[in-house]
């Protein structure tokens, strides 16, 4: 976690100036040493030291001298002072720290090659960094158990616990449950749950995240890929709509786990076993190809089946009847997908002039609230779709409330609740979809979209902060960004020129919008930000 | 010996270099780009420089540059600093060497990437002939000047620069088609424009 | 080429044997008339100018390098020489690998002198660590002998193939078993045969083996006795110099303005080698002289080689007296592997072994330029390091490169067959031309 928050120069009142190895540095009052010391790009080496959690003082590996004390001071409780002098590379201190990573590493298994944490493991990277020297020791090493299995998502190997506390204050923290203890003294101490008890809180693989070394490992994750084959690219978690920033880590085209990424106005350092799991569903009932009529097409000749079906009805006048015309047609827009999705397809519907527009979505979850990071809403574009609708002018009602005169309805997303069988059986549907379940099974046209971690755009959370997600990998099969699917919609249905539906890239859509929606006007599109390999990320763990 | 270009390209040209920085032993210098093609015919020129051997140009992409393992403290040279957007993202670097006064130089220009371009100095060290259409090919500098700007290693339908940060490595354009790769695995990196703002 | 006066074989004649007269066998299957069956018109060359490819693929072209030759006649009057055709993305797979991962890339660059490219890449690494006056001194004598060893190799081959390609068969079967005498030594010290990667940041992967100093020194007595030989047999050969006097000359300032270096730039009185000029490793404590040319034309290529051959079997008899004992990898855990002993038993061995070889040696944020001599002269590797394990660029400025920029030049206004002793004596390796 070296992204700690910096540390920034304030007024001079509530700042304080120190030194620390020559070089000065002002901190706001009530800044620790170690935190001064990072903005100063000083790595003073620590284990139980997490910016996310309450300072303890545990593991004594981050030990300096400061001037006028006796004693080495560590650095992570140390309060900066005013006029502070703080070594951190003297004779003394640097011995220190030698000596405590030592004994740490005294009992520590010989594990590395079996071990998950390889390659982003706290201790191999301090040891590596700040020792580097040879072991003196020959006596055996004290073992402990090496499975032990806490709960439903995470196991602990006790032999390479060093005992740094970082996830019982993690459970304290972040769930608000004390579920994690040590037992026992010196060299037998051992982490473990009260008897009886489970790990079993939704915040428990957080726990694996803040582990410095491998001793807790995450049931989902261990033995699947190693660590530093991975690539990471930031993201947003789309399993509801607090929006946690996250890491996609992913590699031969496919996720292999979502870790938290620091963002201290949404989810800080975490993020709940929920959203961890959300990328399995990337890989399971994808729709890979357009269908038409449930059969496998290719593009072209489902776009045209859309069309073909679309063009009698959108031009009939109004009237001829309530079973045609641009009334007959529906739109239904989607909480679950991109702000850029749902704005190319709103802006469809106006130029259609249908004025059945309808919002989809998973039902909330309300067991789901717990005032921490989960909320009830599961769809992660809540608020976005709101926004959108508003600024085109789309009356949108949520899609249980559809009228009876849509004979055709046109649906981002596999969601269309408290709509029953028998209405379904009467609807001509034309599915944009990631994945080919419910209505979109019987769908009559299905076009494949790239998911969340497929195709760039953003997100709205529930606090009203457009998030950018980045492509991570390539959609499976012939899935195409829903955004392009709908621009190749509008093209057939000769509405795209005349109402700039044409986009060519996902930033053309986003700059469209942020003109449309007031609230957006001042946000910019940045750079996509290409996967970075973890193995070259410079310091990891 | 080192010392004595920079302080005599300071003294002779103090409008026309950025700054100068020793790093390993080697002198660098950062010219301003209207000003390369002075500052090095000057370098040529000069008995006291007489920088008559080209050793190398080639082209820094400074778009993933984040250093880790900085020394502390504030940035000692130029780069030490992550690259951020507003910067310019190439540096064309030219290398020379004097075989009068065995000194050698090097010479770094900065080049945002909406104006790719640089002047040549081909056309006083022949052999950036073939070196600056290298950069070219890999990097897509534009050498204002070259009498002979095209591709040099890759073939002329190649799309991109492979050698900048964003043309991904796995990628392929095989010019001939071949049976174990997708049929048309080519789509343009970024769609006309460009794929950032 | 059909020779000027063709006398009738057994199935040529007026009538064949098909009956027909007047028509021959040849002209029956081929299609094609005799050539006293031609009319004046029909024998007239075309008067234009003619455009011919050579290459990719041709035998004088060494590796594949095309040149689209425009003659006049058998004149070159235009020529455009086309690389690229061995691009392996040296550059764009080294910015993906760690620092001792792109040893083996640089194998690959100058395929006949691998040993050398090594050398370079390792000591560009280090200067960048500040570990360039810090490693054990025999690590530094075995670096130069197997350097050493590389450019011979490299001369060997140059000679013995350009000798061929002008007809002087027995030259090159004579240095390719000299040349295979050193690539069987090199093979016993690395374990590989041509891609050696035997070089580490920090020293050498392992010392030399048992006996090594023997047969060196046996190889080098049987070297020395067949260069005298092919000496013998070449350098007043008439065919030989006639091909190669006079042929491809370069300019003292042709050759510096042109980049080139190493036994082409000597050649042409450019007084210059990396190992003298910038001294580096243990050179400064070798006696050997540097030769160089007047005329610059290929024969002056072909003696300076052939001297520089010479003076590496000196360089190496130095190195075999003064190699001192010691360990052959710096002591330095940040670059240096454990034993293995220790990596298997020990927490710290296995951590240091891991992060070695997962995360790569960290190199500290900074850029440098290192050159060494090669077998073509001087080779640098461009280094920009930002404090990961990988390089974040790596250039290598080789010198087949540059060499190859001028072959232009060098063939213009010579006749088609001088492209292949020019071509022979600038020896572009395509896979450190091509990169």
């Amino acid at each position: 976690m070296t992204d700690a928050a910096n540390p920034v120069p304030a007024a001079p009142s509530d700042s304080v100036t120190l030194t620390i190895d020559g070089m000065p540095v002002t901190v706001k009052k009530g800044t620790n040493v170690l935190e001064a010391a990072r903005a100063l790009g000083i790595d003073i080496s620590a284990f139980c030291y997490h910016p996310g959690l309450p300072v303890v003082a545990q593991c004594r590996q981050c030990l300096v001298s400061v001037e006028k004390n006796p004693k080495l001071q560590p650095s992570c409780q140390q309060t900066c002072g005013d006029g502070m002098v703080v070594h951190t590379t003297d004779p003394q201190s640097t011995l220190a720290r030698k000596q405590q990573l030592e004994f740490t590493l005294l009992n520590h298994p010989i594990d590395c090659p079996i071990c998950d944490k390889a390659g982003e493991c706290t201790l191999q990277r301090l040891y590596f960094e700040h020792d580097n020297a040879d072991s003196r020791v020959d006596v055996p090493k004290v073992h402990k158990a090496k499975v032990v299995d806490l709960g439903p998502t995470v196991v602990l190997d006790q032999e390479r616990c060093i005992l740094c506390s970082r996830c019982i204050r993690t459970c304290d923290e972040v769930a608000g449950e004390h579920q994690l203890e040590f037992a026992h003294r010196g060299d037998h101490e051992v982490l473990t749950t009260a008897p009886g008890a489970q790990l079993d809180n939704p915040y428990s693989l957080n726990t694996v995240d803040v582990c410095p070394v491998g001793a807790l490992t995450s049931k989902d994750f261990r033995f699947t890929m190693r660590a530093w084959e991975l690539e990471a690219t930031p993201s947003v978690c789309n399993g509801c709509a607090t929006g946690c920033n996250i890491e996609i880590h992913h590699k031969n085209g496919r996720a292999w786990r979502l870790v938290p990424r620091h963002n201290p106005d949404v989810n800080k350092y975490w993020m709940c076993d929920e959203g961890r799991f959300t990328y399995h569903p990337l890989r399971e009932h994808r729709l890979a190809a357009a269908t038409v009529d449930g059969l496998p097409a290719g593009w072209d000749r489902a776009i045209r089946a859309a069309a073909d079906h679309l063009m009698p009805l959108l031009l009939a006048g109004a009237s001829s009847g309530p079973q045609v015309g641009p009334q007959a047609v529906g739109v239904v827009l989607s909480a679950e997908y991109s702000n850029e999705d749902n704005f190319a397809l709103g802006k469809l519907a106006r130029a259609w002039g249908t004025s059945h527009v309808y919002v989809a979505g998973k039902p909330e979850v309300p067991a789901r609230a717990d005032g921490r990071l989960r909320v009830a809403d599961v769809n992660a574009n809540t608020q976005g779709v709101a926004h959108i609708t508003e600024a085109l002018g789309l009356a949108a009602v949520p899609v249980s409330e559809l009228a009876p005169e849509v004979r055709t309805l046109i649906m981002l997303g596999t969601e269309l609740p408290g709509i029953d069988a028998g209405r379904l059986r009467e609807l001509d549907l034309i599915a944009i979809s990631t994945h080919e379940r419910g209505p979109v099974a019987t769908a009559k046209i299905a076009l494949p979209a790239a998911a969340w971690a497929e195709a760039g755009g953003t997100v709205t959370n529930a606090k009203n902060m457009v998030q950018r997600m980045h492509a991570a990998f390539a959609p499976p099969g012939q899935a195409l960004p829903a955004w392009e699917a709908i621009v190749r919609l509008a093209q057939a249905t000769s509405v795209g020129t005349s109402n700039k539906i044409s986009f060519a890239h996902v930033r053309e859509v986003f700059t469209d919008m942020t003109q449309t929606v007031t609230a957006w006007r001042t946000l910019t599109w940045t750079r996509d930000v290409r996967p970075l390999a973890l193995r070259f990320a410079g310091s990891r763990g | 010996m080192s010392a004595k270009v920079l302080d005599a390209l300071k003294a002779t040209h103090g409008s026309a270099i950025e700054s100068t920085e020793t790093q390993h032993g080697d002198d660098i210098v950062w010219v301003k780009r209207d000003h390369l093609l002075a500052v090095a015919t000057w370098l040529k020129n000069d008995p006291a420089m007489a920088f008559d051997a080209p050793v190398f140009t080639t082209c820094i992409d400074r778009l993933d540059w984040r250093p880790s393992h900085v020394p502390p403290g504030p940035p000692t040279y130029p780069a030490s600093a992550p690259w951020s957007e507003g910067q310019a993202r190439f540096e064309v670097v030219y290398q020379l060497r004097s075989t009068k006064h065995r000194h050698r130089v090097r010479l770094k220009c900065a080049v945002p990437e909406h104006d790719a371009r640089v002047p040549s100095l081909s056309v006083l060290w022949p052999a950036f002939n073939w070196q600056e259409r290298e950069t070219f090919d890999m990097y897509g500098i534009k050498f204002d000047g070259h009498p002979d700007l095209r591709r040099i290693y890759l073939y002329e339908e190649f799309v991109g620069y492979p050698l900048r940060k964003d043309y991904p490595k796995e990628k392929r354009q095989p010019l001939v088609r071949r049976d174990d790769l997708p049929i048309n695995p080519i789509k343009p990196a970024q769609p006309p424009g460009g794929g950032h703002r | 080429m059909a020779a000027p006066s063709s006398s009738p074989g057994p199935s040529g004649g007026p009538s064949g044997p098909s009956g027909e007269p007047g028509r021959s066998l040849k002209q029956l299957v081929l299609g094609r008339k005799d050539i006293q069956d031609l009319s004046d018109t029909e024998q007239e060359l075309p008067p234009d100018l003619m455009t011919i490819n050579m290459g990719p693929s041709h035998p004088a072209m060494h590796g594949t390098v095309r040149i689209v030759l425009t003659v006049d006649g058998e004149r070159i009057v235009n020529s455009d020489v086309q690389p690229g055709y061995l691009h392996r993305c040296f550059e764009k797979e080294s910015e993906h690998a760690t620092y001792t991962q792109v040893f083996p890339y640089t194998d690959r660059l100058n395929y006949v002198s691998p040993m050398i490219n090594n050398c370079g890449w390792a000591m560009a690494v280090e200067k960048l660590m500040g570990l360039t006056d810090h490693l054990p001194k025999r690590a530094e004598y075995v670096r130069v002998i197997v350097s050493e060893m590389s450019r011979m190799t490299d001369h060997l081959t140059c000679i013995g193939a350009s000798a061929m390609e002008l007809g002087a068969f027995t030259a090159f079967l004579y240095f390719l078993k000299c040349r295979e005498w050193l690539y069987e030594l090199l093979e016993k010290v690395s374990g590989a045969r041509l891609t050696h990667s035997y070089v580490r940041i920090g020293g050498v992967a392992k010392d030399l083996p048992e006996g090594f100093h023997a047969d060196l020194t046996l190889c080098l007595d049987q070297i020395a006795k067949v260069m005298v030989e092919v000496e013998a047999m070449l350098s007043n050969n008439k065919i030989f110099r006639d091909r190669m006097a006079g042929i491809g000359a370069m300019t003292k300032e042709d050759a510096i303005a042109t980049g080139c270096v190493g036994p082409i730039a000597r050649a042409a009185g450019v007084d210059y080698d990396v190992r003298k000029d910038y001294p580096y490793s243990v050179y400064p404590e070798l006696e050997f002289d540097v030769p160089v040319g007047t005329t610059g034309d290929c024969y002056d290529r072909y003696l300076v080689r052939l001297e520089e051959l010479k003076q590496c079997i000196r360089i190496l008899r130095q190195c075999l007296v003064q190699i001192p004992d010691g360990p052959v990898m710096i002591d330095d855990p940040r670059v240096a592997l454990p034993a293995k002993q220790a990596t298997y038993n020990t927490i710290e061995s296995m951590i240091r072994h891991f992060k070695h070889i997962m995360d790569g040696i960290k190199v500290p944020a900074g850029e440098t330029y290192a050159f060494v001599e090669g077998g073509n002269g001087e080779l640098g590797f461009y280094i920009v390091a930002d404090g990961t394990g990988r390089p974040y660029k790596a250039y290598v400025r080789s010198p087949s490169f540059v060499h190859l920029s001028t072959a232009s030049q060098l063939i213009h206004g010579h006749f088609i067959a001088d492209v292949v002793p020019i071509f022979g004596m600038i020896n572009m390796i395509g896979g450190e031309c091509d990169k």
